[in-house]
């Protein structure tokens, strides 16, 4: 196998709860924790996850926009630390969910995208001039359009202006939180095939961060499911889904709508926890429909069950169905 | 990698983008590169919008008019004023004003004890009013937005120390301060006052600057700025800094009239400008001591100071509104339509409960009206389940808000009819209007946390709706509010109703909301998106929750959401809204399994995907939803129908029933009189 492009072991961003008059710490959120993950070039990671899983902090944390509070990164095999994440910066860029605040609103778009360059000292001003008429057409952007403010693109053109921005200094791996969201059923289906088309042409890497289950199983080749903090199951995109391990990956695929099957969800029990007091064991046990005792005071390891296939979970393979006897999703041809 | 990619390998948004091109862009290459550097077009419009805005302030620009007035009688003292305003003339001292007896043409306001010249005085008193408070707030100004800035965006140790010395200054009493520094010095001169009053006013500035670099910096732009690698000067400057010293100049123009007061103060204490220097406050303080033989003394300066006071507040706030058109503020202000609210039926129990014909709704704007819902028909039966798609800006939520009648103005109905429980909900009054809703029609909207009254619990809420529309009393609206939130599934109603909204989750608020609707028993519930802001797993939830609400209270629900596979869940009847319009609209299983409308067919496709494999290319639907100010004269899907027809782009196509209860508007369904559009129509089945 080839060098992995980024290499992420136990990282954590544990963020202090301080309470008194004196502000001592007593507790800390732990936003991410102990996530490890690797990356091989060209692929595409997607990370699922509910609000408050921790996944936007573990994307900002991968950057060093906040510091990681324990953990290694190594990218393209060398350690970065805070101290050179600049480094960083020069080859991971990333692209917001908003695409109304992601841009600067008093900025021209072609100055937005020219931006990066200039940070990095980049080409002279001709050359400039000539990559950002380039990057507009690369991402279906009119290059006439440079002078134009963000406030007045569409949302889906909004989220082309922010993908050319991240472009730019042409890095080797891309942070796609939520790039699609916000956007109308019609147009997100203009950015996704935009993001293969990118990738394929540009052999980049993705991490591909969303809510949305169908969305992510479209872009990924492996999935990461997240809940509270941690990484509850990883997997092949197709096998994940069909044949989910952990109970959360199984209650979150069964949730998603869908046109063809309707009604029989796998209904969870209260409440998401909350991050500053999250239960004892396995931090799922008081929704789980499969809970035993166990589970409330031994925290399930991430363990590979199946070839490929990794789940924190002591029954991951129970009410598992053979191979291909799921029918989840066939019915759209 | 080289970066020049040709056009033709790009993906189809390039034929959208190329569709609202402006006939300019179709220039040459070389023109490019010049339109690429001129930067400044907007600013003629931008000016002239301002002089019509002007224009249309009656009172900003009698203000702003005033203050130029006065500035330029200031600037101008020299040449204006009649006499030295230091020359004493005791021969003539006590001279009333030309129009009292023993005025004279000679002192048009009249002489003060040592004889000077009132006007003059006051001219260049002007002078010196005005400079000393403009070099101040200017002054104040750049000091505390530089602090402002630099508290904002470093944060720590540098945030906590700039704001404490803001802190102690404003505990520390400003007048003491003053005369701490003008009561030693021995020649008060104008920097004396200057630097007295900027460093009194900074500490405003600096707080605003900062509550708003601390909102900028944590936006995901600045945040993108920070993973391209750009220094914390760059991000500060370059992306921080434009979107936030907007708020500088409105502050400093409201400021200004308050120092102009307060170095009026100042002086008319004795704290001022050291005599015989004019300034409007030692006038006045002149003037006082002669009130009762000469009260012109006192009468001019007093109005000189009101009328400039006056006149900056009014330009300040109709500038305010210019450069931060969100303070402006929209009123609720409902017209019914003209015309009899009460609709002759005939009582029929089978007929619906809900129905719309022809309703269109606008918004007018200075460029004209926006039709956001346009002729919309259908009919909701008691018991059943509407569901209304669309993308945003479709006009689906502006339909909901359309029949609750809770528009926000300008928007109103333009025409049609809302029959609901044999009336007609466009032309009730308003208020048997506000009756019906809450009592009779419910309505929930997509954020909870926005929705409830943030500061008062759960309980109080449930208990004053209960109260008003089933008119219980405290001890049995206490026992039905903990039966409203039983009914929603809240495990422990009694811990909820002393919550407060902020207590409780999202998916929890939205439980507490549908419970403060169901309080009332409505006839008909409004949803509008009430699931998009949660959780799939709290989604899956509450749609249980509704499903099983609508079996056990038979309400009609009105269920509004961007989400085709969503409705095809909950709801009995699908409504495709495009534009404004429904396109098609008939039972759930017929709208999934045959949609008759080609963008019905597209969203369908689009949404497939979810339950389908991946890695292969989606099919999109080219180019954008359209702009609601902007729609087309034919159909309004027919820029982005891949069977567009010559007719679609001239036609606004009518519904064409296609099955009972299922229509559809699309010419493809009209039965055909010409042969040559047989081609597209087999291509759509």
């Amino acid at each position: 196998m080839t060098q992995p492009l980024l290499e992420v072991r136990d990282l954590s961003k544990h963020f202090p709860v301080r309470k008194g008059l004196l502000g001592r710490e007593t507790a800390a959120v732990r936003a991410v924790d102990g996530v490890s993950l690797t990356l091989a070039p060209g692929e595409t990671l997607g990370l699922v996850g509910e609000s408050g899983c921790g996944k936007s902090t573990l994307v900002k944390t991968l950057l060093f926009l906040d510091p990681p509070t324990g953990g290694e990164i190594r990218f393209a095999g060398e350690p970065v630390t805070a101290v050179d994440a600049a480094r960083l910066h020069r080859h991971v860029q990333i692209v917001f969910q908003d695409p109304y605040t992601s841009l600067p609103p008093r900025m021209r778009v072609a100055e937005i995208i020219s931006d990066p360059l200039r940070i990095h000292g980049i080409g002279d001003r001709h050359s400039v001039e000539r990559r950002v008429r380039s990057l507009m057409q690369e991402v279906g952007l009119n290059p006439e359009r440079g002078n134009d403010y963000p406030f007045q693109f569409s949302g889906g053109q909004r989220q082309r202006i922010g993908i050319a921005r991240a472009l730019a200094i042409e890095p080797s791996l891309l942070l796609l939180d939520e790039a699609v969201s916000a956007l109308d059923v019609s147009v997100q289906a203009q950015v996704l095939n935009l993001l293969r088309d990118v990738q394929e042409r540009r052999e980049l890497t993705y991490i591909f961060i969303s809510h949305d289950l169908g969305v992510v199983r479209y872009m990924s080749d492996r999935i990461a499911v997240m809940y509270l903090g941690k990484i509850v199951e990883q997997g092949p995109a197709a096998e994940l889904y069909e044949r989910p391990l952990h109970p959360y990956t199984r209650a979150l695929v069964s949730a998603v709508p869908s046109l063809r099957r309707r009604g029989q969800r796998i209904r969870l029990a209260g409440e998401p926890p909350k991050p500053t007091d999250p239960p004892p064991g396995c931090t799922f046990h008081p929704r789980c429909p499969m809970a035993r005792p166990i589970c409330s005071y031994q925290a399930p390891p991430l363990k590979e069950w199946l070839p490929g296939r990794l789940a924190a979970c002591h029954f991951a393979l129970e009410g598992l169905p053979p191979a291909g006897a799921i029918d989840v999703g066939k019915g759209a041809a | 990698m080289p970066p020049s990619i040709p056009v033709s390998s790009t993906e189809s948004g390039v034929v959208a983008e190329t569709t609202v091109l402006s006939p300019e862009a179709s220039v040459s290459a070389q023109e490019n590169v010049v339109a690429f550097e001129t930067a400044t077009k907007a600013t003629p419009t931008r000016w002239r919008d301002f002089g019509n805005y002007l224009l249309a302030r009656k009172t900003a620009l009698g203000g702003l008019i005033a203050f130029l007035l006065i500035a330029t009688i200031a600037l101008l003292a020299p040449l204006i004023a009649p006499h030295d305003p230091l020359q004493q003339n005791l021969a003539d001292n006590f001279k009333p004003p030309v129009w009292e007896e023993g005025g004279s043409t000679n002192y048009l306001l009249g002489t003060d004890p040592l004889g000077r010249d009132l006007l003059s005085r006051l001219i260049y008193g002007a002078r010196y009013s005005l400079t000393i408070s403009l070099s101040s707030v200017l002054l104040g100004t750049a000091l505390g937005f530089a602090i402002g800035l630099v508290s904002g965006y470093f944060g720590g140790l540098t945030d906590t120390v700039l704001m404490r010395l803001g802190d102690i200054q404003l505990a520390f009493p400003f007048v003491l301060f003053a005369i701490a520094v003008l009561a030693v010095s021995p020649e008060r001169t104008p920097a004396h006052l200057i630097l007295v009053l900027s460093i009194s006013s900074w500490i405003i500035y600096a707080r605003v600057v900062r509550s708003r670099v601390l909102s900028e910096r944590g936006k995901d732009y600045a945040l993108a700025a920070r993973a391209l690698g750009a220094s914390r000067w760059r991000v500060l400057f370059r992306y921080v800094v434009p979107n936030v010293w907007q708020i500088v100049p409105l502050i400093a123009l409201l400021d200004l009239g308050f120092l102009v007061i307060v170095e009026s103060l100042l002086s008319f204490i004795s704290l001022g400008l050291s005599p015989p220097t004019p300034s409007w406050g030692t006038i006045l303080a002149d003037g006082r001591q002669y009130m009762m033989i000469t009260p012109w003394m006192a009468i001019f300066p007093g109005l000189a100071i009101a009328m400039t006071v006056l006149s900056i507040s009014l330009a300040a706030d109709g500038l305010a509104d210019f450069f931060d058109p969100k303070l402006v503020h929209g009123k609720f202000h409902r017209l019914p339509l003209p015309g009899p609210a009460l609709l002759p039926t005939c009582e029929d129990d089978a007929g619906p409960l809900l129905s719309i014909r022809d309703l269109t709704t606008i918004f007018p704007t200075r460029a004209g009206s926006i039709e956001a819902v346009r002729n919309v028909s259908f009919d909701l039966a008691p018991g059943q389940v509407l569901g209304v798609v669309g993308e945003s800006g479709s006009g689906k939520s502006t339909l909901g808000l359309s029949i609750i009648q809770l528009l926000d103005a300008p928007g109103r109905v333009a025409q049609g009819e809302i029959r609901f429980m044999g009336r007609d909900l466009a032309r009730v009054g308003n208020t048997e209007m506000a009756a019906i809703r809450g009592a009779k029609i419910g309505m929930i909207f997509q954020d909870p946390g926005a929705s409830l009254n943030p500061v008062l619990t759960v309980g109080a809420q449930l208990d004053e709706t209960l109260r008003q529309h089933r008119k219980l009393r405290p001890a049995q609206a206490r026992v039905a509010a903990r039966q409203a939130l039983a009914a929603v599934h809240i495990a422990d109603p009694d811990r909820v109703l002393r919550a407060y909204p902020f207590q409780l989750s999202g998916g929890m608020q939205q439980r507490v909301m549908i419970a403060l609707a169901l309080a009332s028993a409505p006839a008909l519930l409004i949803l509008d998106e009430p699931t998009s802001a949660l959780d799939v797993t709290t989604q899956a939830q509450l749609l249980d929750e509704l499903a099983s609400l609508r079996e056990r209270l038979g309400a009609s629900m009105l269920f509004i959401s961007h989400d085709i596979a969503l409705l095809s869940g909950i709801a009995d009847t699908i409504a495709v809204m495009y534009a404004g319009q429904i396109c098609e609209i008939g039972p759930r299983d017929q709208v999934i399994d045959s949609p008759q409308h080609p963008y019905t067919q597209a969203l369908l496709h689009a949404v497939e995907r979810v339950t389908g494999p991946g890695r292969s290319r989606l099919d999109t639907i080219p180019g954008d939803p359209p702009d609601p100010t902007q729609l087309p004269t034919g159909c309004p899907f027919a820029p982005r129908c891949p069977f567009s027809m010559p007719v679609c782009v001239e036609i606004n196509p009518a519904p064409v029933v296609t099955a009972p209860g299922h229509s559809a508007a699309c010419h493809l369904l009209v039965p055909d009189p010409v042969g040559s559009r047989n081609g597209a129509r087999e291509a759509l089945v």
